[in-house]
């Protein structure tokens, strides 16, 4: 019987032809396009951060040409001052209070932005609400003075509709200075949590809340049962980003009642700017800029483990 | 278990019809099978009886009330979702229990029925399990349990064994079947297995482009196909359809002369749509009373009891079938019968049939 004859294989042309573009180069190649952005992070971030802790373990530093090395006196002095603690105990009643605020006015936009209305007016309304966000903290710290002066336009309003006799100084009564500030703080922080948590939202399977509704359940029924329980993760995740970033929040404090009336509202953070620039004392400045970063440390600790076991 | 009456049901998206006027009858604890292609609006009247989607015309009664109004836990109903959608957070228990916690039921009531249901799904040591540690099969029960403790009047599921792999959905599908037997409640069950439809339907509605195609009991839809869509669309291997021309004697199937006597009405010269099932090609010697013709085999396929034989007539392909043990080879000529009295002629136009 003849055979045919069998076909020799033909080598794959492509991979004869195709010439080698790989450079010959070591596996290091992806680290040197890293090192400027590590150099510049360094730089940037390092420096500083070795020269705040040098200095908190000094005494007249800047000011004097020679300081001399103290040890951790200056964490015994800060720590045994209390006016340290009066801030330490206002950073958190700030801190928990903004993070509070934020989350409940939040996550109640979210919802309701993410209502089934018309597509336009949805638009417009996620992007007037996230307009608090984009401000500079000079204009929201203006803004909000304007509003909360005594001759302001809140007083007025609350006059006009007899609720007050005379005006209130939300911002200069040691009384309401923390809640005019938790109020700003709020108004303030709010968009970044319904942003996550609006997007959050758009990954809940469809088919959970249409199964609640023949389950039975109402609007805070799926809320709770479905929205909550799928978005734990995100809303704990951006939670402690954002008691990260209130906790050493500056800016916003500082350009509306600058830690007062009185300490009213100092916080670690206008108190690390007041001794720094306003005491000269900058070895105790940088001593309470060190306890905060102890503290933001261990909460991007917190955050990172949470991260990390939601991937 | 409750009668459903499905009348003149539209549904508009947008501008887009999806479904133009459904009437469906439901017998109370009748199974009930949509079927048909992708697209062509079963989910969508599922989810309007659910009470999912909003009703555009037309009127959706369960028991003796019109339901148009009601919201989906008013309706009586359960739902068992494609994808399960079993709430991730919750226990097996939990999941089942969440509707009978939401109408405020004795929490011990509550377990009797959640365990009494878990015995008969045989979920009872899962009990305490997230859905994300239950396979495939099992979610699917957690699923049905979960519809089952309501107790409902009417059961909806849409495709619930479609992500299953196919013995599982063998089993499933036996199981469902069984408790419908045991449970009989009324069943409105969508999916686009056919084999699934014909096994558990006691009735089938076949649908096209938002339209009801034919319905009616498994063997009428399957022996009696009102258009040749629906004869294209039940039995696998899928009926042998062939535009023919009508001759004197018979077809012209391809070059091949069929003798035949054909339905009053037809003349030579008129083209027909001639359907003929694959088990109604055999071997001639397989089929004595059948009009014989012989046709070049192209393709043979084993399944093992049985051979599904590819045939060529002219420029169409016609699917036959033997024995598996029949010996056959590609490239010869075949003897075959047609047996012609269960074939089948529609309009080339229209797809209707010409009885
Ligand atoms: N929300 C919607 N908006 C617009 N059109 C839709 C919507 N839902 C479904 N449709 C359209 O309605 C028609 C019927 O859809 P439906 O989901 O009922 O099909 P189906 O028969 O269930 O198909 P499948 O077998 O793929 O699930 C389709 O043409 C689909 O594109
Ligand atoms: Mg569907």
């Amino acid at each position: 019987m003849p055979t045919a004859p069998v076909p020799t294989p033909t080598p794959d042309k492509e991979d004869a032809v195709t010439p080698s573009f790989r450079l010959p180069t070591a596996a290091g190649t992806p680290y040197l396009f890293l090192l400027p952005g590590l150099v510049i992070l360094g730089a940037l971030l390092s420096v500083p951060l070795y020269k705040v802790v040098e200095y908190s373990l000094y005494d007249n530093v800047i000011v004097e040409r020679n300081p001399t090395f103290v040890g951790l006196d200056n964490y015994r002095d800060i720590l045994g001052d209390p006016g340290y603690w009066s801030a330490g105990f206002n950073t958190i009643v700030f801190t928990v209070g903004s993070v509070i605020g934020h989350m409940i006015v939040g996550i109640g936009l979210a919802l309701l932005v993410n209502a089934d209305i018309h597509p336009r007016a949805r638009t417009f309304f996620r992007s007037m609400l996230v307009l608090p966000w984009i401000f500079t903290a000079v204009v929201v710290a203006l803004n909000w003075q304007l509003l909360l002066n005594p001759f302001g336009l809140l007083n007025y309003v609350l006059d006009w509709l007899g609720l007050i006799t005379e005006p209130l100084d939300w911002l200069g009564n040691p009384d309401l200075a923390m809640w005019s500030l938790l109020v700003i703080s709020t108004w303030r922080g709010y968009p970044f949590i319904m942003v996550s948590f609006l997007s959050g939202l758009q990954t809940v399977p469809k088919e959970l809340y249409e199964a609640a509704e023949i389950d039975g359940a109402g609007f805070w029924h799926k809320f709770w049962h479905v929205t909550l329980p799928q978005l734990k993760p995100v809303i704990f995740g951006v939670a402690l980003l954002d008691l990260i970033w209130t906790f050493q929040l500056f800016p916003l404090v500082w350009l509306t009642t600058g830690g007062g009336p009185g300490r009213a509202t100092e916080v670690l953070s206008t108190l690390t700017f007041r001794l720094a620039f306003v005491d000269f004392e900058f070895a105790r400045a940088a001593t309470v800029a060190v306890s905060i970063l102890i503290i933001s440390a261990a909460f991007t600790v917190l955050y990172l483990r949470n991260e990390a076991r939601r991937l | 278990m409750s009668r459903i009456e499905i009348s003149n049901l539209v549904k508009m998206y947008g501008s887009h019809k999806a479904l133009h006027g459904i009437d469906i009858s439901i017998q109370p604890g009748e199974f009930c099978v949509l079927v048909g292609p992708s697209g062509c609006g079963k989910s969508t009247t599922l989810r309007m009886v659910a009470g999912l989607e909003t009703i555009s015309g037309g009127e959706i009664a369960i028991g003796d009330r019109v339901v148009n109004g009601l919201r989906p836990k008013e309706r009586g109903i359960a739902m068992v979702f494609q994808n399960y959608a079993l709430y991730p957070a919750k226990t097996v228990r939990g999941n089942m229990a969440f509707s009978l916690k939401l109408s405020k039921m004795p929490k011990a009531e509550i377990d009797r029925r959640v365990n009494e249901v878990a015995e008969i799904l045989e979920l009872t040591p899962l009990l305490d399990r997230k859905p994300a540690a239950l396979s495939g099969g099992q979610r699917q029960r957690v699923a049905m349990g979960r519809a089952i403790v309501r107790d409902p009047e009417v059961f909806l599921f849409d495709e619930p064994l479609s992500n299953l792999d196919a013995k599982l959905r063998g089993q499933m599908r036996a199981e469902i079947k069984r408790l419908h037997q045991r449970l009989e409640n009324t069943i409105i069950y969508v999916t686009h297995d056919q084999v699934e439809a014909m096994t558990l339907a006691d009735r089938i509605v076949i649908m096209r482009d938002g339209r009801i195609e034919q319905q009616g009991t498994p063997d009428a839809v399957f022996h009696d196909p009102d258009t040749v869509f629906v004869a294209g669309f039940m039995g696998s291997p899928p009926m042998n359809l062939v535009d023919c021309m009508v001759t004197p004697g018979g077809l012209r199937l391809g070059g091949t002369e069929l003798a035949c006597t054909l339905p009053e009405g037809l003349r030579a010269g008129d083209r027909v749509t001639f359907g003929i099932r694959p088990d109604d090609i055999r071997p001639a010697a397989d089929l004595p009373g059948g009009v014989p013709v012989t046709l070049p085999v192209d393709l043979i396929e084993q399944l093992g009891t049985e051979k599904l034989v590819h045939f060529r007539a002219g420029p169409h392909e016609l699917i036959g079938k033997t024995g598996g043990r029949v010996d056959l080879a590609e490239g010869t000529e075949q003897r075959l019968a047609f047996d012609m009295a269960h074939a089948f002629f529609f309009d080339a136009e229209t797809g209707q049939r010409i009885r």
